[in-house]
This record gives C-alpha cells, sequence and structure tokens, in this order.
C-alpha cells in the first residue's frame, strides 16, 4: 500500500465547534494507527467571523500542515471559497445546501443538509457533529471509530449529549453512504494500537513542568500562554502546584520569584506583551540569582497585535530583556516533544545557575496537536538531591566561587539567615556601593554564564554538517523546514539543516562547524527583520545568504519553505 | 527570652537622624520578640525606599526587592513554605503608587501576610516629591503649584476590599504600634497597618508636632471593628476637611472570612518548599494523552 498523506480542512465560524470535528476526526485517525497533525487558524473573537482548522492525516510522521488538502469541510458554505486554491483539483468540498450559498467551483461537491438533519437527530448545535459524520463517510472508515472520541469530547456534558451527538454524526455518516458518495481516497486502520500520544505544544510544556517538580505556577491569561496554565491549574491539586491567577504579569513574575527564593521551583507563562511587563522582574531574578522559568509565547506585536496568531519576533528582545547585564538561557523548542524536554532542562539550568532560564515558543507550537511516540522522564533531574549545604558558621548568599554560583540556601532554615537584596550586595547580601564589590559581583554572575553553556543541547544538523547551502531555523519551523529540505534533497539539491532549540547563550562552535564548509547560508524565520540572521553575523560571524521570511501572522507552508530555499540556494537574494 | 535588642542588626544605618522609621522600626523589634518568634523562622518582603531598608536593621531572612512589587514577592515566598512568618513593608510611594493594584488584590486574597506601610505623605528617597497620600495643594519642586489631587485614602481602600485587618498607628506611638502589630502578626489573613511617619528633611506639614496634636486610640471611643458603616466613617476623619479635626489610630475594621492560606486545597498537602516529585503522577499526567487503538 502506497503511504497516504491526506490533508483535510475545516471552517466555519468562531462558535460553530470546528474543534469538535478536527478532534474527533484526529482521535478517529491516530486510533487507527495513522500520524495526525492539526493546526489551527482562529480569530479574536467568541463568535462568528472566519475559522479553520487544517488536519493531516499520514502513515508516516508529519511536522507540518498538507501542502493542499483533499477535503474541505464548511460548516458554513460561504467560508468554502476562501479555501478553494488550497484544495487539490480532485478534493471535494462538504456543505449544507440549506446555506443558500455553493461556492463557485469546478471541484466536486458533496450537499449534506447538516443542521436539517441535526435538528432530526439531537439539536441544531450538533450540526458540528453531523459533519463529522459525513466526512468519516467519505473517507470509508468505520463509524463506530467515532464513538470513544464523542465520548471523550461530550463526557462532561453528559451521557444524554453524548449519545445526541453521536446520534447526528452517525445520520450524516448514513447520509452519505446512501448518496454513495465517497472521497479518492480511503483510510483504513492500519495499525490495531500504535498507542501514540496526542498532544499541543502547550500540553507538553505544561507537562514538562509537572515532570520538573514545579511548586508554583503564577500567571495572568494571555495568548498563546493560556492552555498552559490552565493545564497547570486542571492538573494542580495531582502534582501539588500552587497556581495563581494572579493579577498581572508583574505580579506573576514577582510572586514566582518569591516562591523561588523560599526554595519551590516557580514559573509564569505569558505572551511578549506581559513579559514586556516583567522584564523588570527578570532582571531582579538575574540580580537577586533567584531560579525562574519563564514560558513567553510569541504572537506578531508589536503591541496587541494579532493576538491569536504566531510569530518568531520575540527572539532578540528575550535575549536583551531586562534591564542591566546578567547571564540567562533561552530555550526554543520546536514540537510537543522538544517542549516537554526542554522545559525540564530550563528548570535544571535555572536551578544550578540560580538564573532566569526564557523557554520560548509560539502560537503555531502551542496549539498545533500532533502524534509522538513517547516522553521519557530524565530520571536523574528528578531525583535531584535537595539542594541545600548547611554552611559552616555565618552564610553568605552570595558567597565569591570560581564558577560564579554561590550555595544556595533556603529561608527557614534552622539557626542560618538568607539576604537578598536587589541593590547591588555585598557577599552577604547587604547593600554596597562599594566599586570594588560592584566589579566582582557583576564578574561572579557573569561568569555562570560559561556553565549554563555547557548544560545547553547542541543544535539539530541534518543530514550533516557543511552541504552546499545550509538553511537555518530555531523553534516552531523545524518541521515545515526539514520536510522542505527532504524534498529539495530529493530533486538532487545539495541542502542541509541547521536547527537551533537551545539558543543562548548561542552555541557559536557548533554553528561554526556546521556552517563553515558551506557556500551559502539561509535562514527561515517567521519575523520581517531576520533575527535569526542577525543574530549568525553578531555571535557566529556568518553573514545568510537570505531569509525566507513569513510575517503576516501564520505558519510557514512547506511548499513555500521549499520555493525559498530554492530560490535563495540558486544565487539570487533576497 | 529574646528581647527586642536580640532583633537589632548591627551596622550602618542609612535614614536621616530623627526620621520616623526609627520608631517603627523599634516597634517591630518590640513586636517580634514579645511573640517570641525565632530570627530564622521571619523573612521580612520589602520594596524601594527609604522604608524598603528596613530589613537590612533587623536581624531575620530577608528579600530586598523592587519598588511596589513586595506583596505578591511575599506572596510567593509564603505560598511556597507557609512556616515562614512574612512581613511586606514599604513606603507610601511603594505601597500606594507604584504597588497600589498589589495592594487592591492582596486585600481580596487575604494572605497571612502582615503588611506595614511606612506613610509618611511624601517621596523621600528621590529627594521630596508629592505622594499618594499628600493632601491636595501640597507643594514640591515636582508640584510647584501644590498638587492637585486628593490624597489617596488607604484605610477607606482597605475597608471597602474587605480587609479583614485594617489598622492606623503612629512612628511617635511606640507602644500603640507595638501592641498593632503583635495583633496584625498574630493575624490570621493580611495584617495591614497604615503607619503615620513625619519626614522630618521633606514634609514640613505633616510633622511630629502636627501629628501628635490630632491622634487618638479608636478604641478608646468605643469602636467595633465589625461595623463596616463606622469603620468607613472613621477612615475617612481628617484635618484635612476639619481644621479641628483628628486622626484616629488603631483596628478600623476586620472582616470576618478566612485567609487565603487556608482555603489553598494544595497546602493542605504540606509546605511546596518539602514537596518532592513523584515520577507515577508525571507518568499518569502522560498518559492521559495517549490513544490507543482499541478500548
Amino acid at each position: 500500500m502506497a503511504g497516504i498523506d491526506f490533508g483535510l480542512i475545516v471552517t466555519g465560524q468562531a462558535g460553530q465547534g470546528l474543534q469538535v470535528i478536527a478532534q474527533a476526526l484526529a482521535g478517529v485517525f491516530v486510533r487507527s494507527g495513522y500520524h495526525v497533525f492539526v493546526s489551527q487558524d482562529v480569530m479574536s473573537r467568541i463568535r462568528g467571523g472566519h475559522n479553520f482548522t487544517r488536519v493531516r492525516i499520514a502513515t508516516k510522521p508529519v511536522g507540518a500542515d498538507a501542502d493542499r488538502a483533499q477535503m474541505l469541510v464548511a460548516l458554513d458554505a460561504k467560508l468554502a471559497s476562501l479555501h478553494l486554491s488550497e484544495l487539490a483539483d480532485d478534493g471535494l468540498v462538504l456543505i449544507d445546501p440549506d446555506d443558500g450559498s455553493r461556492p463557485e467551483t469546478g471541484h466536486e461537491i458533496v450537499a449534506v443538509p447538516l443542521r436539517r438533519l441535526a435538528r432530526e437527530h439531537g439539536r441544531e448545535v450538533m450540526t458540528n457533529s453531523v459533519a463529522l459524520g459525513a466526512a468519516l463517510a467519505l473517507l470509508q472508515h468505520d463509524p463506530e471509530a467515532l464513538r470513544r472520541p464523542i465520548q471523550e469530547l461530550f463526557a462532561g456534558k453528559g451521557q444524554a449529549v453524548a449519545d445526541e451527538n453521536l446520534a447526528c454524526a452517525r445520520a450524516g455518516f448514513d447520509f452519505v453512504c446512501a448518496e454513495g458518495r465517497t472521497c479518492r481516497e480511503r483510510i483504513p486502520r492500519i495499525a490495531e494500537d500504535a498507542g501514540r500520544l496526542f498532544l499541543t505544544g502547550a500540553q507538553a510544556l505544561g507537562l514538562g513542568a509537572i515532570a520538573a517538580g514545579v511548586r508554583l505556577v503564577a500567571g495572568y491569561p494571555m495568548s498563546p500562554a493560556t492552555p498552559i496554565f490552565e493545564f497547570c491549574a486542571r492538573n494542580a491539586a495531582e502534582a501539588g502546584i500552587a497556581v495563581e491567577l494572579v493579577e498581572d504579569e508583574i505580579a506573576a513574575i514577582n510572586m514566582a520569584l518569591g516562591a523561588a527564593f523560599a526554595g519551590a521551583r516557580a514559573m509564569t507563562c505569558t505572551a511578549g506583551g506581559g513579559f514586556c511587563l516583567m522584564n523588570e522582574g527578570l532582571s531582579l531574578a538575574g540580580m537577586t540569582e533567584t531560579p525562574v522559568v519563564i514560558m513567553v509565547g510569541m504572537r506578531p506585536g508589536p503591541a496587541t497585535g494579532l493576538a491569536t496568531r504566531t510569530a518568531q519576533a520575540d527572539l532578540l528582545f528575550c535575549l536583551s530583556a531586562g534591564h542591566g547585564e546578567f547571564p540567562r538561557a533561552v530555550l526554543a523548542p520546536a514540537d510537543p516533544e522538544q517542549a516537554f524536554h526542554a522545559t525540564i532542562r530550563a528548570f535544571r539550568i535555572a536551578e544550578e545557575f540560580q538564573t532566569p532560564v526564557i523557554v520560548l515558543f509560539d502560537q503555531f507550537m502551542a496549539d498545533a496537536t500532533r502524534t509522538i511516540g513517547n516522553l521519557q522522564l530524565p530520571i536523574a533531574n528528578l531525583q535531584s538531591a535537595e539542594r541545600q549545604s548547611l554552611p559552616e558558621g555565618a552564610y553568605r548568599r552570595y558567597e565569591a566561587s570560581e564558577s560564579g554560583v554561590s550555595p544556595f540556601l533556603r529561608p527557614g532554615t534552622k539557626g542560618q539567615l538568607v539576604y537578598v537584596d536587589s541593590d547591588e550586595h555585598n557577599e552577604e547580601g547587604h547593600i554596597t556601593e562599594s566599586a570594588e564589590v560592584r566589579v566582582r559581583m557583576v564578574e561572579k554572575r557573569a561568569r555562570k554564564a560559561g556553565g549554563i553553556a555547557v548544560m545547553l543541547e547542541p543544535p539539530e544538523v541534518w543530514p550533516g554538517p557543511g552541504r552546499k547551502t545550509m538553511v537555518v531555523g530555531f523553534g516552531s519551523t523545524r518541521g515545515a523546514v526539514l520536510e522542505a529540505v527532504e524534498r529539495l534533497r530529493g530533486k538532487g539539491l545539495d541542502v542541509g539543516v541547521l536547527h537551533i532549540c537551545d539558543i543562548w547563550p548561542f552555541p557559536i562552535d557548533s554553528v561554526r562547524a556546521a556552517l563553515e564548509d558551506s557556500r551559502r547560508v539561509i535562514t527561515v524565520e517567521n519575523n520581517w527583520s531576520g533575527q535569526v540572521a542577525r543574530l549568525l553575523r553578531q555571535e557566529a560571524g556568518i553573514t545568510a545568504a537570505g531569509s525566507v521570511r513569513r510575517f503576516d501572522g501564520r505558519q510557514f507552508a512547506v511548499a513555500e519553505v521549499a520555493a525559498g530555499i530554492e530560490r535563495l540556494a540558486e544565487g539570487k537574494t533576497g | 527570652m529574646l528581647t527586642a535588642e536580640y532583633w537589632s542588626r548591627a551596622g550602618e544605618n542609612a535614614w536621616c537622624p530623627g526620621c520616623g522609621n526609627f520608631g517603627i522600626l523599634s516597634a517591630l523589634k518590640q513586636a517580634l520578640a514579645e511573640l517570641q518568634l525565632e530570627p530564622w523562622r521571619v523573612c521580612i518582603v520589602s520594596g524601594i525606599g527609604q522604608a524598603g531598608k528596613l530589613p537590612h536593621y533587623v536581624k531575620c531572612n530577608f528579600l530586598h526587592g523592587l519598588h511596589g512589587r513586595a506583596l505578591p514577592t511575599a506572596i510567593g515566598v509564603k505560598l511556597a513554605n507557609p512556616g515562614l512568618k512574612v512581613i511586606a513593608v514599604g513606603g507610601d510611594g511603594d505601597m500606594y503608587g507604584e504597588g497600589g493594584g498589589a495592594l487592591l488584590h492582596a486585600f481580596r486574597r487575604n494572605p497571612e501576610i502582615a503588611c506595614f506601610v511606612h506613610n509618611n505623605g511624601v517621596y523621600g528617597l528621590t529627594k521630596g516629591q508629592a505622594s499618594p497620600t499628600s493632601a491636595a495643594g501640597f507643594r514640591t519642586r515636582a508640584t510647584p503649584e501644590g498638587t492637585a489631587l486628593p490624597g489617596f485614602n488607604p484605610l477607606a481602600a482597605g475597608i471597602a476590599m474587605s480587609g479583614t485587618f485594617v489598622a492606623r498607628g503612629f512612628a511617635g506611638d511606640r507602644e500603640g504600634l507595638t501592641r498593632l502589630m503583635v495583633l496584625a502578626l498574630k493575624h490570621k489573613g493580611f495584617g495591614f497597618i497604615d503607619i503615620l511617619q513625619p519626614c522630618v528633611t521633606y514634609n514640613k506639614v505633616n510633622t511630629h508636632k502636627w501629628y501628635q496634636e490630632r491622634v487618638f486610640d479608636i478604641g478608646t471611643r468605643q469602636h467595633d471593628p465589625l461595623d463596616i458603616e463606622r469603620a468607613l466613617e472613621r477612615a475617612r476623619e481628617w484635618p484635612e476637611a476639619d481644621p479641628e479635626g483628628r486622626i484616629p489610630l488603631g483596628l478600623f475594621y476586620s472582616a470576618q472570612r478566612p485567609s487565603y492560606d487556608e482555603q489553598l486545597p494544595v497546602l493542605r498537602q504540606g509546605a511546596p518548599v518539602e514537596a518532592r516529585p513523584d515520577p507515577r503522577k508525571v507518568e499518569q499526567a502522560i498518559e492521559e494523552f495517549r490513544q490507543h487503538g482499541r478500548d
């Protein structure tokens, strides 16, 4: 059997329940043995407008949207025309004829009276479930497979609601079967139990924090970080986390710092705008040498920008945020697997080097759902010892050391006192304005960067260093870049990938080693100014020949990345 | 028996001679001594300003943090380690200006923290500008025509926010202030004291003598701290409106409701600083995302 790589788009208004269709279909095909990738395109509104979800179902692992869709499900027929250019020539469009609008297209149209069937078998609000059943029939899959996902999606609303939705899905399924309509491609069950995990980047970030033993999460809701906070809140009791919804981001970071100073692993999560408010607190963490993890979700700015969309434009901001000079680490995971492990690493670095660590992600990565094999717990980290060593004599919080790290002691340790100051301070922790002490303390803090660099995961180089053209990226573009480069290599282009997760302290040596024998370096980034290119030049002295950039708030498509690389690899600049 | 002197920390003091801060520091050490607390179990979190320097002169743990941010930081300390006696300290610019939002939400949240605000009605460390509690008309180099704004009323705000311990003390009344501090430190909730404090350098209106002539103990007038209407009336008494007016001191209001710490389920499992990750629970959380082929 040839590999399946099927694209499906579900479109409709906010509030029409697109997620139910996408998540239930994804659930069906994940359980049937496929790799599934689901991405969201959502407007910043609660009802109406135009939202859509892309679902990709494939026999091989996938980390990006499909180039073309073979099926378009339009819960609002007049929105269908917006997606026709993305639909393969032999793709079909599922609409409700009662919407009174029929897209003008040569594509095959399947008209199913979605709302009428919903009213007959349940309630009109279940129109989405009718569409779900109809879509499954077009794919010629077993309708029984819907039982479990529908049950799970509606479990909270009572059995009656779940049953009605199932009846509606069945009605949609039967209608399509009776009409004898099918898609070109059939997507049958291919494995009895692949047992894969299916989760979003945000959920993986939350799982990473739980695995790292986070004890306090403070935050204020802001897209795309809200799902992380809500995930922690849902798991608070079970995982033993104080989850604090606070009045603003300023309170969030200072509360996390207070908890970390007291000896509990603490974090906050926010978006670029919220992180702006946290900058003073970030600087406090640097000065007081307090371990804290800050998850920063990028969305297009400046200011409110495109609130529910994606960007990679806050990279340079995160590298220099906060007044004054102090060491930090910035980790930018690409997908749920990296998100989980990078978060655990972030807590370890924060704790060992008593400094803030930023986990940088974006809306696309946070909201996309995908299948992964497993998440393995790093046992060593979970069993890490109590980070206390009782001093002989009076404790000095900022005792000088070669590594720059002073022994951490928790306030509340019998017979010892801990002094921490946001002013420049002496080794004891008291205010000083001495020029000599100031120099010693600046140098002590700065020394920690060397140790942090050793803890970082080196960048990923595929298929190896020194290809004629090397494509450099970071974070969520990984899936699209790898697939695009694989495709170009298939066409005979000598091209490779350098993809960075742990981006600060910048891995100068490994970047140089991967790129030094290449003729041409290209960056791929979700921003206007080419921030990765600037970083390459500034830190490694390497000038990129050009950048493939996108800054409209949407994620890259594979074909777009491939075309961009091909254009630049041929020698044009852009 | 730990005396007030035991709580002193040797070293140079950066306050102006005659500053009201000395009276507050002395009352705090006396209160800590009376409560027989041990220094390693006490943690002061302060903001920035002359008041924010207070923990440097007390023998206990401290975090001298950012201007206006002492309260959220103190709440973080308390949530992580409920075994600590946590005190948040700042001035009027710190707690009522920069940290005004945090203060309102601290009243709502009602954490088991004592909060002592050194209120001298002027910004000291930045060399004398009008503060949120300066009276309308207060002239400074930053407000040469006199500030047009009425002063912020922290007591009325605390009462309106259903504060569980809303009090006013006076730096010149060491005994009364010590008594209030002891109560605030023992209070199961947010123990807030606005402390009137003369600034000998920059506030020539609200001088030590000016306060001495006007303050009185609210407790001598049969005040009931459960009576919110009367508490609000008392909170609005101030000589600005009435030249003959006087300034009540003491516990104005005490709403009866549980502290935040008591309501937080996770704290019933023990102090978060003592908790250790449980790999089985992490694995359980991961397993929730596994999609099996058959039921």
